[in-house]
């Protein structure tokens, strides 16, 4: 695994030669070795298209290329990290809240309308996700920034887990998440207890929740 | 211990005896324990306290003394009061993280919003480095940081946010790295300034024996001022005050930067 967890807030990724890694851009901070960043104009994999693509999705993160050998140490905005390792799943990401993930992954987008239609797409404008978000696929690690610390609730078959938009960080496996709503009688006349939109994610995988309704 | 308690117990009440004697009470509050002796600290930090102590501005008369052996950065010491007493006082600044470190006849030198106070018996002085103080002698200080502070061996190079502080006098001195400028649009980079930059053209590098502090964010404390350096020949940034800090920096586009046609053209 090329990343470790220094602190609650810090990696250490180990870079060798003739391995990648994509980092947000400015998140570097301290290097030892000889290891170059080259701002990545894609944003990230793929060709001209997939970069056409993140643009037009608003998916495109500003990210650098890390390459060469020695330790880099990365970090952003004093949000706290979480490294996520994957094999072989997808692992579902808003782009802004990646740290830096390894070169090994491919990236994609997705567009929220084709995991449920329309309530897809109004549960994409009421997570903040937007109407596309970005997949890995693959085998590598991926550091992901929360505000606030990170954990990781299981989704098996018999127990779907309902998650606060805000605090959803990101998910993997085979999991289906729809927008769950209690909306009644209160909400509409503004006594509301503020839990009306809910995620539920259903399913086999993982979820990843920040202990924070405080969206980066 | 942790500072939340056992679960279930509440929280942790402390009293005057139960209160760490210049220590951790937890990663955001330092106690400083008083018998008679005294401290500076930066002004505002100070939450609370127990006892019989008294904060005093630097330049009262009867302090000249302590000023005079401990005091070296005679342009900022309105930012800085001496407590003097005994009891116990609480020190934290805005929930940032906050530790203490001793120093044994060593040098440390620490970015100047950092420092929250330390014992009279490390001298202060203004660093050359501009924005930065160094401590010089034997005793405590505290200072806070963004996430709790990594110590790195050199060789080390540093994004300039995430520096808090040197020990023992590695070398500092800036790197420019400038492999973004090659290539075809590396070349159209070089001439328009125009372009995207990776954000990592220029950190901090550290070579040498020491130890180098880092605070595992990049979000800045708020920049104190060290005050204007003397005006004679060979002092370095002299004449204009020495505020170096990030937000400033970036108006004036970093030095690694590729700047802007004004610039490109020696406007």
């Amino acid at each position: 695994m090329a990343f470790r967890e220094v602190n609650s807030r810090m990696v250490e990724a180990t870079v060798v030669p003739g391995q990648r890694l994509f980092s947000q851009r400015g998140a570097m901070l301290a290097y030892r070795g000889d290891v170059s960043f080259t701002p990545n104009i894609q944003g990230g994999q793929g060709g001209l298209m997939s970069m056409i693509g993140r643009r037009v999705s608003g998916e495109a993160t500003p990210l650098m290329t890390v390459e060469g050998s020695g330790t880099v140490f990365f970090g952003h905005g004093g949000h706290h990290v979480h490294v996520i390792s994957l094999t072989g799943d997808t692992l579902y990401v808003e782009a802004d809240r990646l740290l830096a993930f390894e070169g090994t992954l491919e990236q994609g987008t997705m567009f929220m309308g084709s995991q449920g239609g329309v309530m897809g797409m109004v549960r994409g404008q009421v997570t903040g996700q937007g109407l596309f978000t970005t997949t890995l696929r693959g085998h590598g690690s991926v550091v992901v920034m929360a505000h606030g610390g990170v954990f990781e609730l299981p989704v098996t078959p018999q127990r779907p887990v309902h998650v606060d938009p805000q605090a959803y960080v990101a998910h993997h496996g085979d999991v289906r998440n729809k927008l769950s709503t209690a909306l009644g009688w209160r909400e509409m006349v503004g006594r509301g207890s503020g839990e009306g939109f809910q995620l539920e994610l259903s399913g086999n995988g993982t979820v990843y929740v920040q202990a924070s309704e405080e969206k980066l | 211990m942790s500072a939340y308690g056992t679960p279930g117990a509440g929280p942790v009440i402390h009293d005057p005896m139960t209160l760490p004697a210049d220590d951790n009470v937890n990663p955001y509050t330092f106690c400083v324990d008083l018998k008679g002796s005294q401290w500076f600290l930066q002004k505002g930090k100070m939450i609370a306290y127990y006892g019989a102590i008294e904060f005093n501005g630097i330049g009262h008369g009867r302090l000249d003394h302590l000023v005079r052996t401990a005091f070296h950065s005679p342009l900022h010491a309105s930012d800085w009061v001496v407590a003097e007493g005994s009891g116990r006082m609480l020190l934290a600044d805005r929930a940032f993280d906050v530790n203490s470190f001793d120093l044994d006849d060593g040098n440390l030198t620490i970015r100047s919003g950092n420092l929250l106070a330390f014992q009279p018996t490390l001298a202060l002085k203004q660093s050359i480095v501009p924005g930065f103080l160094t401590l010089i002698g034997t005793g405590k200080f505290v200072a806070a940081s963004n996430g709790p502070v990594v110590f790195m061996e050199p060789p080390i190079r540093v994004d300039p946010q995430a520096l808090v502080g040197w020990a023992d006098c590695p070398s500092p001195c800036h790197h420019y790295d400038h492999g973004y400028l090659t290539g075809v649009l590396g070349g159209l980079r070089a001439m328009t300034g125009l372009g995207p930059v990776s954000g990592e053209e220029h950190q901090f590098e550290f070579v040498g024996a020491g130890t180098v502090l880092l605070q595992s964010s990049e979000a800045l404390m708020a920049e104190q001022a060290s005050g204007v350096l003397p005006n004679e020949p060979g002092v370095p940034g002299a004449g204009r005050v020495s505020r170096t800090g990030g937000q400033q920096a970036g108006t004036q586009g970093l030095p690694g930067q590729p700047g802007g046609l004004p610039r490109r053209f020696g406007l």
